[in-house]
């Protein structure tokens, strides 16, 4: 049978393994606990490493040991589990290593509720630790998607010494779809992990994995070499699609879940003979700045959508730099919106207009 | 089907959309959401529709309870064994964590005979070999304490599904069901693909999908 019936979570589980994983850390929280779950099964019968930790923070530090010692390492957590592992992530990236995390919204601030979300699009993309640094954010709309970007997640993570995050919402982690789960990757050539804390074998010289940087001029040294870095991938790894844009009188903007609705409304907004293209970011961090040119000029408006309530809206007026006006539609707090929510949102442009 | 009937299964098989299905389509009185496994799609979120259909939905009194991730289920779940004239379907959480919650009913069962319904899928990878079912149905028997007195075919892919996964699916479960003893009681097969012009073994269950979404 090539199409299997998978939930989103097993799904992430399993194409995390298909993309090498070695190790996975992380402590449970609703609704991404199927990812640990079928992780705690799958890694101990095959001879890897599952550790439930005491806490976010602890699996957060787990991932930089592991990762520091050269191997493939993940953790997983939804909105309030994140925030806890945001100093973790700065010092990964500070010292420059790769590691997958899983980000699985559901509605905040706070503990919040356990349905699903979008409000942790600045803690993606923004992040709460300190310094200057990015994660590499991808938000999938379709468990199919979620396994491919997840499988590539470990390549692109070594290529860049980078954590990638995969961030969807609590509905694509609890839905289910049939998925193929042996579509190719991109092959990427990576160069050895020569930096690894894992024994002289390999490398002469003593290797050390450490965010701490004393010196100023040494510190602002490797702030302007991870500036660089972030340049490559803003250059190589920007992805989004666009969706009838030709002759679009709207254009609206939504990642994930939201486009799937999205998509929807623009059928219904067809046969009202009110023609919409749509700008999906794949990745929002780096955001498709440039799926903006392809926006027709003669357009009447754009529409920013989410399940939050304006956080990706800053990079849509960033990117829009003043050319058209920009409205905006969100629901939150668990809350996801109908397809004619959407509709009525075009309909009434005007009302939503913010810039 | 006997006057109380639980469905179990590997999770994500489609026991919540079965037990709605087979409430309205059974005259069932009463669906009882034992599921304490998973957080969203659970059949007390259907509660305004089976009412609908004269249909009560039993599980926890908590206020917030239909969005909250608790282990809780409230006594009035035992509310069928005590009243003969109620017909009940028990929705059990999935796989044979789900199914610790029927050692409660044990003591029930002696006196008021039930249906305990496997619910299988064979596009779940879990259980797309007779082996898996085979190692699925010991678990959730020696868990549960209660035998599997039948099968419940759902092969689906949902909205891929085709006749001649139907058919494929079909002859998977026989297999299982000549292997386990076990009958196969109902084939579930959305509405929208039927009829088809081939004999699945047990009642065929015209299936409507309630779990849907406005969008795609």
């Amino acid at each position: 049978m090539p199409k299997v019936l998978m939930k989103g979570n097993e799904a992430i589980g399993l194409a995390a393994v298909l993309g090498g994983c070695d190790a996975f850390y992380g402590y449970p929280i609703t609704p991404q606990n199927e990812i640990p779950e079928y992780l705690s099964k799958y890694m101990i019968e095959h001879n890897k490493v599952f550790v439930q930790a005491e806490s976010e923070v602890a699996a957060i530090n787990m991932v930089y040991g592991a990762a520091g010692a050269g191997k493939r390492v993940m953790t997983s957590s939804s909105s309030p589990g994140i925030a806890l592992k945001q100093e973790g992530i700065s010092y990964i990236t500070g010292a420059e290593l790769p590691c997958l995390i899983v980000s699985v919204m559901r509605g905040g601030p706070g503990l919040g509720g356990i349905q699903p979300s979008q409000a942790d699009y600045y803690q993606a993309t923004r992040g709460g630790g300190n310094g200057d640094y990015h994660v590499i954010v991808f938000a999938p709309e379709t468990i199919q998607e979620t396994i491919d970007i997840i499988k590539e997640s470990f390549d692109i993570a070594d290529y860049y010494r980078n954590p990638v995050m995969v961030l969807v919402d609590g509905l694509l982690g609890q839905m289910m779809e049939s998925v193929d789960l042996n579509k190719p990757i991109k092959k990427r050539f990576l160069p050895p992990k020569d930096w690894a804390t894992n024994g002289m074998k390999n490398h002469s010289g003593r290797n050390v994995v450490s965010s701490l940087n004393i010196d100023p001029q040494k510190l602002e040294n490797h702030n302007l070499k991870l500036q660089a870095k972030y340049q490559n991938v803003i250059k190589n790894e920007t992805r989004f699609e666009c969706i009838n844009m030709e002759k679009a009188e709207y254009v609206i903007v939504a990642y994930g879940t939201m486009s799937r609705i999205v998509r929807s409304a623009l059928e219904v907004l067809k046969e009202k003979g009110i023609n919409v293209g749509l700008i999906r970011p794949i990745s929002l961090w780096p955001f498709p700045k440039e799926a903006f040119k392809q926006i027709p000029s003669n357009i009447k408006g754009i529409l920013c959508t989410e399940m939050s309530l304006g956080q990706m809206l800053d990079d849509v007026l960033i990117a829009n730099n003043g050319k058209h006006p920009v409205g905006f539609f969100g629901r939150t707090g668990g809350m996801i919106p109908e397809v004619e929510e959407v509709v009525r949102a075009i309909e009434r442009f005007q009302e939503t207009v913010v810039k | 089907m006997n006057r109380i009937t639980f469905l179990t299964g590997y999770y994500g098989s489609g026991k919540t959309e079965i037990a709605i299905n087979l409430a309205i389509i059974k005259r069932a009185n009463v669906v009882v959401d034992l599921d304490v496994i998973n957080p969203y799609f659970r059949s007390r979120e259907q509660v305004a529709l089976l009412k609908s259909h004269q249909v009560e939905v039993l599980s926890n009194q908590l206020k917030d309870g239909m969005y909250a991730d608790l282990p809780f289920i409230g006594g009035e779940v035992y509310r069928p064994f005590l009243d003969e004239s109620i017909t009940a379907i028990y929705d059990l959480g999935g796989n044979d964590l789900g199914a610790k919650l029927l050692q409660q009913f044990g003591d029930y069962c002696v006196n008021t005979p039930v249906d305990l319904f496997l619910v299988v899928n064979p596009f779940r990878m879990e259980t797309s070999s007779v082996e898996q079912v085979i190692k699925l149905i010991t678990k959730i028997e020696a868990t549960g304490q209660i035998e599997i007195t039948g099968l419940i075919n759902n092969t689906n892919l949902l909205k891929e599904t085709t006749v001649e996964n139907l058919i494929e699916g079909d002859t998977f479960l026989r297999q299982a069901s000549k292997e386990t003893n076990k009958a196969i009681v109902y084939t579930i097969i959305e509405k929208s693909l039927l009829p088809i012009d081939y004999t699945f073994a047990g009642e065929v269950i015209p299936f409507t999908r309630y779990f849907q979404t406005s969008w795609n």
